[in-house]
């Protein structure tokens, strides 16, 4: 069975996989929809065949069947709560399985559009909505229309005049309840608004804090919101009068067709077939008649609001999605002998909601065990560059190849093998000081780490109490080179990774990418003069094109004379 | 309804008990409606069974009729006391959140500057306001079920007995039993509550990592093991969940049952004396009836538990919150002296958090009339000497003002006698006029005419009632300047600090401010800190602060001759504006 809407088929996947358990479910659903059916009938027996007879032959049978039957409600009620929660876990897990797959397959563009906050609201908020709309909302409003209809279909063969009258009071009810929400919901309305304007009073006090302070004017921001409280306070009266008559009208109707019940059954206009015992089944029935009613408005309400839940969802699992890798492709087909030479084809990049140029017909050839830096200014594209060296996102024109493959067709699983990368911000993960390093690698054995530890010279962390936030920022700087060699990659790429560190920790920083460096192919950005000039080759990008390449006396002097046109140089240290 | 009420606060605002004091004449009339409505759902049903009595044993129509109505207006009086209690109960609910809310306010905003640095005070305030929410809401759950549990499950008892002592005696102590196990498993479903929240957590943040570390995620081949190990923390938090889930909520419906077991010696014994003549049908099943609701209302008992816990927590993060702030005392003990001079004596002042001194041992004179300029290099603390200049947080060394230190000065006589305007216009969402008087009275039009605001207000409709800030019209940057530099100067302070007020206006009206100026506040002291030093040479003395600290006092005059970086400055400036003006 093809669905097009990717969460209802979810959730047609969590109904398959186990049959039996929503075939229980829904025979609870029945057992239970009985069970507010058949216990008054068992009544009108007791009291037709046994009380007003005055036999006590077979009363203990019918009890006990009646309060068997009460007992079992009980029990089913309890089952069918149970399924109906399991289900609805298994639908949210699901769900959030689902969406962390996607999230593998999503563009890079999507999470510099998207907060990681606005992403986790699809698990957490959305989630639980689409499970309360199928658990508490759809099911149960199920199960409650189909009490009223049994209800009232009891009602009904007892007597038709009754069946009619209570079909009046049901209609009033559903008008009455209509009515009562609308006018709550209008009054809810201006209630948001106003607790609105009341939190936005404090965020306002601290924003001018210093104003208030240096004024003396406490007690006039505390009039203020004094003011604004009242006017809140009086719009939760009207909401409360609402809340207040709501449930005592539904008890006045209750009653209301009791008694009416009652006095239909009256000797004197005695109608067809209404025995005490019916009386005391229908009366039975009726009380619990309204209080369905009542529940299917906050299912309806539950089911709107789980549809939004579903419509986000929905959108997300319906997001483009990046271009296939090859997955055949293994390492030995890249780098059969560790070698590395890196290729920029025609390289050419827009973001894609801009037409506008990043990088420009970059061609550029680095061989292997080749040593080369970008320069050029801030924003100019370099980090752009090494995210399509790493195939990350792809070009808008040419390609990036390593060894001849194409980057961007190389699956994400490989990458660690390939490349080193070293990021200015040292981005920690859950886990211990090995894990730090490993980054879940299982093919990674403590030794490995322990080798790539005492390489860039953290062996000393290694036995004591770990804490990210204890380390300096030169050890997070060493923690990220050591991440990169520990798979031992033929090419490293270090982004800007010295730039905020004080003299003494870059001299031990930079000894340790020399060593890292060498027997590997490195590309760096950098604009610290220190690292250009230890570089053997620079590469100077000017307004996304190559503007000049060669040794770093030669481009350094180009790239301050480019400067001092523009304004101050950046690195002023 | 549409009164409005009074915040003020209430004594002993910590005790939850001062809430219920403060409005007792509510209390008491909820008590009393509710007490008598939880009564009267028995003899309501005691009153349906007599009907059912009526209409057995055949009796006429107007008996009936009669008997029915009897039976309406009960519930219709029962009906209106319920609605009473429970209008009432909330009513005191909402006055109470009013309240608290209104004494954590009060309390947050007395603290001084310092102190709500220190506290992230807006993650505070939010909180509280929750918390706030929270423990009324559970006080008013709390006493709801009070009177729904409490009296309700009384009185039927109450009446089950008066009905049938031996019936009751028989069936009774399944209820009892019923709460018994239902507080046995209270324990065991907290347990299995918090593990299923820590999980949900523990989830919620792998998310968030794995949404926010896209690219650590891809380039390390992180992406699978990440996955997987996801994949198991799914299914332990859907097996948590669904436990907590269930414990939480399916349970009511067994101890429903265990409590229906009951029933068995209802039907068996009740139906035999019905059979026996000893009871009548009416009886018996509004007895039925009585049961049931008993039943149903035993196995929502653990709900008062559950709100009482809830609502202490919440109450327990306020209290410290609702412990009350000073009075603030508004009277001037410690009047000015008719010189009314600042004398400033090796103040040194730093950050209550921080380490560097940013103003060192400085010391100057100034008196009413003067208008002092401070300027320096970037960053070098203009701003901050007038920050200390406030008073508003510790200092060391010596500022007094009208023969008083600053220190001792209370904190409604430092706001008499001290204006400031800050680098940020610091607006409210309120009037053009309650900006600049901050809610008191008196004419604003001169002082708007000394800021060269009078021609932006001709073009304002509203005038000096446009409503300006977050929910107004948007000032510029420069209107916005002008506005808090009118609030300073209105009341003609003492001592007036401005921090840069010249920052977005041009040079004619910087002009024409200063002069305003000079003209209209002769009996305050002027300070004004600015990088901009076109009006300087209007001042009557300028101070220069350095990088470490130190203030070098003088006049425009001195400063240009002895201090070659004020001059390199000034001359700068003026080139600017020269080439500027001729482009």
């Amino acid at each position: 069975m093809q669905i097009d809407n990717p969460t209802l088929r979810v959730a047609w996947n969590v109904t398959k996989e186990h049959p039996w358990r929503i075939a229980l479910l829904f025979l609870f659903i029945i057992l239970v929809i009985a069970g507010a059916l058949l216990p008054p009938q068992v009544l009108r027996l007791i009291i037709d065949t046994k009380l007003v007879p005055k036999t006590t032959e077979g009363l203990l049978s019918l009890t006990l069947l009646y309060l068997g039957l009460l007992l079992a409600t009980n029990l089913f009620d309890f089952l069918k709560s149970a399924l109906l929660t399991d289900y609805g876990q298994r639908l949210v897990s699901a769900l959030r399985e689902a969406m962390a797959e996607k999230m593998r397959r999503l563009p890079l563009a999507y999470y510099t559009s998207h907060t990681p906050g606005s992403i986790t609201s699809h698990y957490s908020s959305d989630a639980e909505q689409v499970n309360s709309l199928f658990s508490s909302g759809l099911i149960n409003l199920l199960i409650d229309l189909s009490k009223i209809i049994g209800i009232f279909l009891s009602i009904a063969l007892f007597s038709r005049l009754m069946a009619l009258v209570t079909l009046l009071f049901m209609a009033i009810m559903f008008l009455v309840t209509m009515h009562f929400r609308g006018a709550l919901f209008r009054v809810q309305k201006v209630n948001l608004a106003q607790l609105g304007k009341v939190n936005s009073h404090i965020s306002e006090t601290l924003a001018n804090i210093h104003t208030v302070k240096a004024f003396a004017r406490e007690s006039y921001m505390e009039d203020l919101y004094s003011k604004r409280l009242r006017d809140n306070y009086e719009t939760l009266d009207q909401v409360n009068f609402y809340d207040s008559l709501f449930p005592t009208f539904v008890q006045v109707l209750k009653h209301g067709l009791i008694a009416v019940v009652i006095l239909l059954t009256c000797s004197r206009s005695r109608l067809l077939g209404i025995t005490l015992g019916t009386l005391a089944a229908s009366i039975d029935l009726v009380s619990h008649l309204f209080q369905p009613i009542d529940l299917l408005g906050q299912e309806l309400e539950k089911i709107q609001e789980g549809k939004s839940g579903l419509a986000r969802i929905n959108e997300f699992l319906s997001e483009p999605q990046e271009a296939p890798k090859d997955e055949h492709l293994a390492l030995r087909d890249i780098t059969p002998d560790g070698s590395a030479t890196i290729t920029f084809d025609h390289l050419s990049f827009h973001y894609p909601d801009s037409q506008e140029l990043v990088l420009k017909d970059i061609d550029l050839a680095i061989p292997d065990k080749g040593n080369l830096a970008f320069i050029g200014r801030t924003g100019v594209g370099k980090t752009t560059l090494f995210r399509l060296v790493l195939g990350l996102m792809p070009p808008s024109a040419g390609k990036v190849t390593y060894n001849g493959v194409d980057v961007f067709t190389i699956p994400n699983r490989l990458k660690r093998h390939l490349f080193g990368y070293v990021e200015q911000e040292f981005v920690p993960v859950e886990g211990d000081l090995f894990e730090q390093v490993r980054l879940y690698d299982r093919s990674i054995s403590d030794s490995d780490v322990l080798e790539a530890l005492d390489f860039v010279g953290l062996s000393s962390l290694v036995g004591k109490p770990f804490h990210v936030s204890g380390l300096s920022q030169g050890q997070k700087q060493l923690f990220s080179i050591a991440r990169a060699i520990v798979a031992n990659p033929p090419v490293l790429l270090f982004d800007e990774i010295t730039a905020s560190l004080d003299a003494r920790t870059e001299e031990h920083l930079v000894h340790v990418l020399f060593k890292a460096a060498s027997g590997r192919t490195v590309l760096a950005i950098s604009h610290r003069e220190s690292t250009m000039r230890s570089a053997r080759n620079l590469v100077l990008i000017q307004e996304g094109r190559i503007a000049g390449q060669g040794t770093p006396e030669k481009l350094l002097a180009r790239l301050k004379g480019l400067e001092a046109e523009e304004g101050a140089p950046e690195d002023c240290r | 309804m549409g009164h409005q009420p009074d915040l003020r606060p209430v004594q002993e605002p910590e005790r939850v008990f001062s809430y219920f004091q403060k409005e007792w004449p509510l209390v008491i009339l909820f008590s009393i409606a509710g007490i008598v409505f939880n009564l009267g759902q028995s003899v309501v049903l005691v009153m349906q069974g007599k009907l059912i009595d009526t209409v057995a044993d055949g009796s006429s129509l107007p008996v009936v009729l009669r008997t029915t109505g009897t039976l309406m207006l009960m519930v219709l009086f029962f009906q209106g006391c319920r609605y009473t209690k429970r209008f009432a109960i909330r009513h005191w609910a909402n006055l109470t959140i009013a309240r608290m809310r209104q004494e954590v306010y009060d309390h947050l905003v007395s603290q001084s500057l310092g102190e709500l640095e220190k506290e992230q005070i807006g993650d505070l305030m939010t909180k509280a306001v929750g918390d706030v929410d929270i423990s009324v809401e559970g006080i008013r759950k709390t006493t709801t079920e009070i009177f729904d549990t409490g009296v309700l499950m009384a009185g039927y008892a109450a009446t089950l007995c008066i009905s049938s002592w031996s019936i009751t005696a028989m069936c009774i102590w399944w209820i009892p039993l019923s709460m018994f196990l239902a507080s046995r498993l209270k324990s065991l479903v907290a347990l299995s509550s918090r593990a299923s929240r820590e999980q949900q957590s523990r989830v919620t943040g792998m998310t968030f990592d794995m949404a926010g570390k896209t690219v650590l995620l891809r380039t390390a081949s992180m992406e699978e093991p990440v996955l997987d190990h996801y994949r198991r923390e799914l299914e332990d938090l859907q097996r948590k969940a669904t436990l907590a889930s269930l414990l939480e909520s399916s349970l009511g419906p067994l101890y429903q049952g265990v409590a229906s077991i009951g029933f068995l010696f209802v039907l068996f014994f009740g139906g035999r004396m019905v059979v026996d003549g000893k009871w009548s049908i009416g009886s018996f099943s509004s007895y039925i009836l009585l049961y049931a609701a008993f039943t149903v209302k035993a196995s929502k008992a653990s709900k008062l538990f559950n709100a009482w816990q809830k609502a202490q927590v919440s109450f327990g993060r306020i209290r410290p919150l609702l412990a009350g702030h000073p009075e603030e005392d508004a009277t001037i003990h410690h009047p000015l002296d008719p010189e009314r001079n600042l004398v400033v004596s090796h103040l040194s002042f730093r950050y209550p958090q921080e380490e560097k001194w940013v103003v060192r041992d400085v010391s100057f004179t100034a008196r009413p009339g003067e208008v002092i300029g401070i300027t320096g290099p970037v960053a070098s603390g203009k701003s901050t000497l007038n920050i200390a200049l406030e008073g508003l947080y510790p200092y060391e060394g010596s500022v007094k003002l009208g023969g008083w230190e600053l220190r001792d000065l209370s904190n409604f006589e430092r706001g008499s006698f001290i204006s400031w305007q800050g680098h940020q216009s610091e607006l409210l969402s309120a009037s053009i006029r309650e900006n600049v008087t901050l809610g008191k009275q008196g004419d604003i039009s001169q002082v708007l005419r000394d800021v060269a605001f009078d021609k932006d207000l001709e073009r304002m409709p509203d005038g000096e009632a446009t409503m300006v800030g977050s929910s107004g019209v948007r000032l510029s940057g420069g209107q916005g300047q002008r506005i808090s530099l009118a609030r300073a100067l209105w009341r003609g302070s003492p001592l007036i600090l401005l921090d840069d007020p010249f920052g977005s206006v041009d040079l004619a009206t910087e002009r024409h401010i200063i002069h305003s100026i000079r003209t209209h506040y002769t009996r305050s002291i002027i300070i004004l800190a600015s990088h901009r030093l076109a009006m300087f040479p209007e001042t009557d003395q300028v101070g220069f602060l350095s990088k470490d600290g130190r203030l070098s006092m003088g006049t425009h005059q001195s400063q240009m001759e002895d201090n070659p970086l004020y001059r390199e400055m000034y001359e700068l400036q003026q080139r600017e504006e020269e080439s500027h003006a001729n482009r």
